[in-house]
């Protein structure tokens, strides 16, 4: 089967950089973006099976990104994940109102983000992947 | 902006950096224990643990202390500082 796509917004090159090592190693293909704007530009070109977005981007912020998706069609489809180190109090309400699939904290547990993920893509729960995990003591 | 509704703000955006550099030390620590930049030695995957261990316990604080609560800073640092305590 064909690498899933999953485009990864988020400012901060590091975590853009780890994600795509983890998404890596279990057969997912990355696309990046560093920016709203770039987010939404990405996605057109790209169409990604999934996005992983943060919420605090220059030019725009993640809801910016999920209120521009939701207006294309072929991209309101798209499953969006929210990771952010925003606390999750009010965020985490917008974000779901907005159309987000989970709202995850920063840091993340890297099992937990991808069985996000996998449930997202509506994969099955057992899928053998050989880094499922890390310490996963975050 | 009010005095409390400003240290609100002040303690979102601390609590926003911390939570973003915590990401990378998890990330990158987990990506080396998981051997996905090489195979480590036994010694070499105990210390990453400990450093892991360690970002978790400043977590844990950070959760505890900083997220959601609308109290002054020096409040706020106290509870660090006793948390730390506790820890060692």
């Amino acid at each position: 089967m064909a690498s899933r796509k999953i485009l990864i917004v988020d400012d901060n090159a590091d975590i853009r950089l780890g994600m795509h090592l983890r998404l890596k190693a279990n057969q997912y293909e990355t696309f990046f973006a560093a920016d709203a704007f770039s987010g939404v530009a990405e996605a057109r070109k790209q169409r990604p099976d999934l996005i992983i977005l943060d919420l605090g981007l220059p030019a725009g912020d993640g809801f910016t990104v999920m209120e521009r998706l939701r207006q294309i069609p072929f991209l309101a489809v798209i499953p969006v994940i929210v990771v952010s180190a925003r606390d999750g109090l009010g965020n985490q309400k917008r974000a779901y109102e907005a159309g987000a699939k989970a709202f995850l904290q920063k840091p993340v547990n890297d099992a937990e983000l991808l069985a996000v993920i996998r449930q997202a893509l509506g994969e099955p729960a057992g899928t053998n992947k050989p880094t499922l995990q890390g310490q996963g003591s975050v | 902006m009010t005095e409390p509704t400003r240290r609100t703000s002040e303690l979102a955006a601390l609590s926003h950096e911390l939570r973003n550099a915590l990401a990378c030390i998890h990330q990158f620590g987990n990506i080396l224990i998981d051997g996905l930049a090489g195979e480590l030695s036994g010694e070499q995957r105990e210390y990453i643990g400990i450093m892991l261990e360690n970002a978790s316990k400043i977590r844990r604080v950070l959760d505890s202390a900083l997220d959601g609560a609308p109290e002054p800073i020096e409040k706020c640092l106290n509870k660090i500082e006793r948390a730390s305590g506790r820890e060692t």
